[in-house]
């Protein structure tokens, strides 16, 4: 069990995601945030478990439902903001839009091609490796990923290499609008890790506790050198797919509030209060987190978009400076 | 000078760059113990180990990723894709990550990676071993490709491709692997972008790549008896394309040739031409013409696979038509 005060971190990074996302998902509505945002309101406990654990040199790979995970490794909320808004000053400077964005100085790398970042997170974690460092790489990815070709050839290479790969799968219970006990033939995901020698292992993903706890266990294992590890997170996804999709084709309004219960926002703030921190506190702090990312959010709305010259910048290092 | 086959100068240089540089390792199937399907690094298991010179399991796309997220933490790898058809495999992490991230970090993230495969016809493997895919690989920005000919500039290539920052595909051709030529000895590079003439002549420009630049020499040698002079030019690698070259080597033919093994519809054949004809209307006689392999699936067999993609006798023909 983690003290007063590092649960009081957690919760502040929980409340920084859950705003962030909410705040987010208005600038969607408005179309102001164009295309290509995932909502992660619902999942927060796994991205902020998880990465409180992790240093500055571990890496991180996600998803098309990025944001969580590269705030919790630490990238700027402004950058980020910019970068779902389209605009300079965003991680990628505006570039790569809601879903694909590097964060270098954070280690941080995202993509929209569902499974692809298993085996590039696999790669790193054998640089790693043959480096000698104890550094990790960290590869998130959904429940929908684990029947992607890539899914499998990399967890079976970082299985037969020992590579120091923490591999969390987040079931969030659907891909698209598709449920998962209809495209997954075993009850739990993480059954699949034993194919590849590994204790695959199912966490409630909804309690940032049990996230913390099963996760340092594997990043301790990890450092160690006895790696990858996986670890299925259980979760569940508030918001639609993208925001604004027809969610009541797939999912009722019943089910989606069997979860709200269970928001992990709700339970650690539960703990919290039954660990004697006052309802006022906790308000303060929320208030507070919120009127900084609303500032963060303004001062984003207000950068430039890149221009056409910016837009064709990088693709390749110019030839004789390679 | 020292003369060796394609098959060894790829060895040799592959040596050479492990011994010079520690981050630089090998991936592929059957790179170590196998040292290649046709010994392209036989030995290299035993002098470097199998840390550097490292089997892979059967997993195209995963031994591709692993490639590219190695390269991003600072290794320098060689990915070999034993026949270029398995690229189909291996292209999402290519294209969608390696080739994205250093335009996706602004600038800030790097991605020395080198995949080296080979294609086209030759060993009577039909059509899922055989295929010219260069094609989809030069709409890529971002990818430099490489298709060296000859032992000499596979040397020079191989090592800038392994000693650059941005990745590069090398495609080799399993017809060329036991061809032999003259190397130089010393530590030189091949720059990105510079065609090289293989054979200077009057009368017609014939840009040719890969195992085709041998289809094209043969058939020079046969039109000089008919008092017919050929330029040969081989671009070297596709993209980046030295159009200066092909269009300075036309401007005094007058006349234009282009051969690829790749069937010409959709094709980087179109390309060369569209450069010449942008940049030599005044002065081309007639249209570009273009020799190209049929298209159509390779088929089974020595005498149909060879019959399906130009050699020097399409060639002589399109070159007398042209010249007529
Ligand atoms: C290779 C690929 N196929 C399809 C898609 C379209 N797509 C985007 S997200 C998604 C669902 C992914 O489900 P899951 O892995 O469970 O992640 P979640 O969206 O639930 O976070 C799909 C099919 C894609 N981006 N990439
Ligand atoms: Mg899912």
């Amino acid at each position: 069990m983690s003290d007063n005060e590092q649960l009081m971190e957690l919760y502040q990074q929980l409340l920084v995601l859950r705003h962030f996302d909410e705040f987010c998902y208005d600038l969607k509505m408005k179309d102001l945030i164009m295309n290509g945002f995932h909502p992660y309101s619902g999942q927060e406990a796994v991205a902020v478990g998880v990465c409180s654990l992790l240093r500055g040199d571990d890496v991180v790979f996600s998803t098309h439902r990025p944001q969580g995970h590269s705030i919790a490794k630490g990238s700027n909320t402004r950058a980020v903001f910019c970068e779902m808004l389209g605009r300079r000053g965003g991680v990628s400077q505006g570039i790569g839009g809601p879903m694909q964005w590097i964060d270098k100085p954070h280690n941080f790398f995202c993509g929209s091609i569902v499974g692809s970042g298993l085996p590039i997170a696999a790669g790193v974690a054998l640089a790693f490796k043959r480096q000698g460092l104890d550094s990790i790489a960290v590869c998130f990815f959904g429940d929908g990923a684990s029947n992607t070709g890539a899914f499998h050839e990399g967890m079976n290479l970082a299985a037969i290499w020992d590579l120091p790969v923490l591999y969390i799968c987040e079931n969030n219970q659907y891909g698209e609008a598709m449920p998962v006990q209809e495209f997954v033939p075993v009850s739990r995901i993480s059954q699949r890790a034993s194919a590849y020698g590994l204790n695959g292992i199912s966490v409630d993903g909804m309690d940032v506790e049990a996230v913390l706890n099963a996760t340092t266990d594997a990043v301790a294992q990890l450092r160690a050198g006895n790696g990858p590890v996986f670890i299925e997170m259980i979760t569940y996804r508030f918001r639609g797919h993208y925001g604004g999709d027809p969610e009541h084709t797939y999912r009722s309004r019943e089910e989606i509030a069997v979860w709200r219960n269970r928001d992990p926002l709700l339970l650690a703030r539960t703990r919290l209060l039954a660990r004697g921190f006052s309802e006022e506190t906790l308000d303060e702090l929320e208030s507070n987190v919120r009127a900084e990312m609303e500032e963060d959010m303004e001062w984003a709305l207000e950068q430039p978009f890149p221009t056409v010259e910016q837009a064709t910048d990088h693709v390749m290092i110019p030839l004789g400076q390679d | 000078m020292a003369r060796m086959s394609y098959r060894d100068a790829i060895r040799e240089t592959t040596a050479g760059e492990l011994r010079r540089d520690e981050s630089v390792y090998l991936i592929g199937e059957d790179v170590g113990r196998w040292g290649n399907l046709f010994g392209a690094s036989a030995g290299l298991l035993e002098e470097f180990g199998p840390a550097r010179i490292c089997d892979s399991p059967i997993s195209e796309a995963a031994m591709t990723g692993c490639a590219i997220g190695s390269a991003l933490y600072g290794m320098r790898p060689i990915a070999e894709i034993m026949y270029i058809d398995f690229i189909t495999i291996a292209m999402d992490q290519m294209i969608n990550h390696g080739v994205k991230y250093h335009q996706l970090s602004n600038g800030q993230v790097r991605v020395p990676v080198v995949f080296r495969t080979q294609g086209g016809v030759g060993m009577r493997n039909s059509s899922q071993h055989s295929q010219s895919l260069e094609n989809w690989f030069v709409n890529v920005p971002g990818l430099i490709v490489a298709m060296p000919s000859t032992p000499a500039d596979l040397c020079g290539l191989l090592r800038s491709a392994v000693r650059s920052d941005n990745p590069v595909l090398l495609i080799e051709h399993k017809s060329l692997y036991f061809t032999r030529g003259e190397v130089p000895e010393d530590d030189y590079t091949i720059p990105f972008g510079v065609a090289d003439i293989k054979r200077p002549g009057e009368d017609v420009t014939i840009i040719a790549t890969s195992w085709m630049v041998l289809q094209a020499l043969a058939a020079a040698k046969t039109l000089a008896d008919e008092g017919i002079s050929c330029e040969v030019i081989d671009p070297r690698t596709l993209w980046p394309l030295d159009k200066q070259a092909l269009v300075d080597s036309v401007k005094r033919t007058k006349n234009c040739v282009v051969v690829t093994e790749a069937p010409a519809e959709g094709g980087w054949s179109g390309e060369a031409a569209s450069v010449v004809h942008e940049q030599c209307f005044a002065e081309l006689r007639k249209p570009v013409r273009r020799v190209c392999g049929m298209r159509t699936g390779i088929p089974y067999g020595t005498d149909l696979e060879k019959a399906v993609v130009p050699d020097a006798g399409w060639i002589c023909d399109a070159v007398r038509e042209l010249l007529a």
